[in-house]
């Protein structure tokens, strides 16, 4: 008798189910329409619109700066977009999935938990990335537009002015190309993307303690603001003469625990033509994966024991 | 409970690991001045950095933009207060930008100080005070952001300009000239401060002056206001005529008060 149920139990445990890529890219499919859905894109052409438009509307004081406040402005509203929608959709995902009972009809198949929180994260990610692309592509477009108009008109202004030197000519050949279409533009838009993946991870391990949606948000948007000071609470613990031990734990628990965001804000130097070169990005690029690699898995430990 | 415990010691086993990294990462990017290094300012100062860089993140860029314009609509309005305002918000945000303190300095030195100076409402006495303040307030503005970026010969060129233009401190001039210049400025900056040593009431920097534009007649690179120059500070200098350069110019004997570099 015991040897038959043993035979019965046999037959009946759960194959061990592997790791597939093949399946996570379908989760990931299946997040990003399912996220296209809630009319994220119109946003982003509204947005587009908008950049376009002011881009022509700027004050002209000089070339140089009119040029400087068009990508000061895009960049940013680039990176609040990424970060606005890295948040609130990963918030939202889990909720809907449990409220929609996806989630039971997903993991009731021989889906593991980690296949599926990966293949939402790559959905948001892709989301954002598309985003990105397409307002990288139309910025590059009016920047070089509006690089090859301000140079034709300031030289005509140099040339009224009868201060059309090579010298003065050379000088503004150089602001315009330097605050111009450079590949440094594309690289701050790669540095926003790593930043909003980062807050994405922060926002899934949330979004898998948090019982609430509002909750995940406005937790992940204080960790967001506190990571734009955490390499000031990092340097104000590494001072050697920090004798408050409430304030070297403090500030050490802070530092820990909170990614360090500051580290992808070349936006900035970008605006003021500073060149980034290839170690920044290398820098940049392997420190996101170490947070994401982390981050990722924490989440696992998190969602895999959460009671559905 | 287990797999939150798990959880709980990886994320704070990864933070501490993570310290040393992000210093080194930060370090790095530094260097290249792609991230802003703290500013040594005093504790008052550093918290305001702190509190700006916490709260806007990498969006202080933008907000310098939107107050930038604010700026701009101000000065379109004949607000010197206000311009002066939003500028000064605009280079907390963004004290690594010479642009921005170069346009806050111009609205001050050359704006505002000739709206007053020209201002009919008001007694020539007043008229006169209000534009050395303004001019001052040109000047203190980019000595400040001199602080922050102090090899930017741009900035230090604009600082040459306002004490030849409007100050009239030729020696302050010369001085910031040839700090551009220094600082790898276009070559007229040489000149320039060269001209202002010149002009200064000061012998030591006739001297300084002397030498600078006895180097480029040298090396062949004489203009002819550089001719008109080193001719006056050899008759200022009483160098000898057997050193004297042999060509003809007239010999400036006063500072010319419309000389130097336009707006």
């Amino acid at each position: 008798m015991s040897q038959a149920a043993a035979q019965t139990s046999a037959s009946f445990s759960t194959p061990t189910v592997r790791f597939s890529p093949s399946r996570v890219w379908t989760l990931a499919h299946a997040t990003m329409t399912q996220l296209m859905r809630m009319k994220i894109l119109p946003f982003l052409l509204v947005l587009c619109a908008l950049v376009v438009a002011m881009g022509f509307g700027l004050s002209v004081i000089n070339p140089e700066k009119q040029l400087g406040q068009l990508k000061s402005f895009s960049l940013g509203s680039l990176q609040i977009f990424s970060i606005v929608i890295g948040i609130v959709a990963t918030a939202l995902l889990l909720p809907k999935d449990l409220e929609d009972r996806t989630l039971y009809t997903i993991l009731s198949k021989p889906v593991p938990r980690f296949d599926y929180l990966l293949g939402k994260f790559i959905g948001v990610l892709m989301l954002i990335a598309s985003g990105l692309v397409i307002m990288d592509a139309i910025l590059s477009l009016i920047l070089w537009m509006q690089q090859s108009v301000l140079f034709d008109a300031a030289v005509a202004q140099l040339h009224q002015d009868k201060q059309d030197t090579p010298e003065a000519l050379a000088q503004l050949s150089e602001i315009v190309a330097r605050q111009g279409l450079t590949w440094n533009l594309h690289w701050a838009v790669w540095a926003i993307f790593l930043k909003a993946s980062v807050v994405t991870a922060v926002a899934m391990i949330i979004s898998c303690i948090a019982s609430s949606t509002l909750f995940t948000i406005v937790i992940t948007f204080c960790i967001t603001l506190i990571g734009h000071g955490e390499a000031l609470i990092r340097d104000y613990f590494f001072q050697p003469n920090l004798h408050s031990t409430a304030k070297h734990v403090a500030s050490f628990v802070l530092a820990a625990i909170i990614p360090d965001l500051t580290q992808f804000d070349v936006v900035d130097s970008v605006t003021n033509g500073q060149i980034v070169p290839w170690n920044a990005v290398n820098d940049m690029t392997g420190i996101a994966a170490l947070y994401l690699g982390v981050y990722l898995f924490i989440t696992h430990l998190v969602f895999v024991e959460k009671e559905l | 409970m287990k797999r939150k415990l798990q959880a709980l010691a990886v994320l704070l086993i990864f933070g501490v690991l993570k310290l040393p990294l992000e210093q080194h990462v930060t370090r790095d990017l530094r260097r290249m001045r792609l991230v802003d290094e703290p500013m040594n300012l005093g504790t008052g100062e550093n918290m305001g950095q702190m509190g700006l860089a916490a709260t806007l993140g990498g969006l202080r860029g933008l907000v310098a933009t939107v107050f930038q314009l604010q700026a701009y609509v101000a000065f379109t309005n004949v607000d010197w207060a206000q311009v002066d305002k939003y500028y000064n918000f605009v280079n907390r945000l963004q004290p690594r930008n010479a642009s921005y303190w170069e346009e806050a300095s111009w609205h001050m030195a050359y704006n505002a100080a000739s709206y007053y100076l020209y201002s009919e409402d008001l007694k020539p006495g007043l008229r006169g005070q209000l534009y050395q303040a303004y001019v001052k307030r040109g000047i203190d503005i980019l000595t400040e952001g001199l602080k922050f970026l102090p090899d930017n010969p741009r900035l230090w060129q604009k600082l040459g300009d306002i004490h030849w233009n409007r100050s009239k401190d030729f020696k302050a001039a010369g001085d910031a000239y040839w700090n551009a210049f220094q600082n790898g400025g276009l070559n007229f900056t040489q000149r320039f401060a060269a001209y202002a040593y010149a002009q200064s009431t000061d012998p030591a920097s006739w001297q300084k002056g002397y030498g600078i534009l006895k180097k480029l007649y040298d090396e062949k690179k004489a203009t002819p206001g550089l001719i008109e120059y080193l001719k006056m500070l050899e008759q200022n200098l009483h160098i000898p005529a057997a050193q004297r350069i042999p060509d003809a110019a007239p010999v400036r004997s006063t500072p010319d008060p419309q000389a130097g570099p336009l707006k």
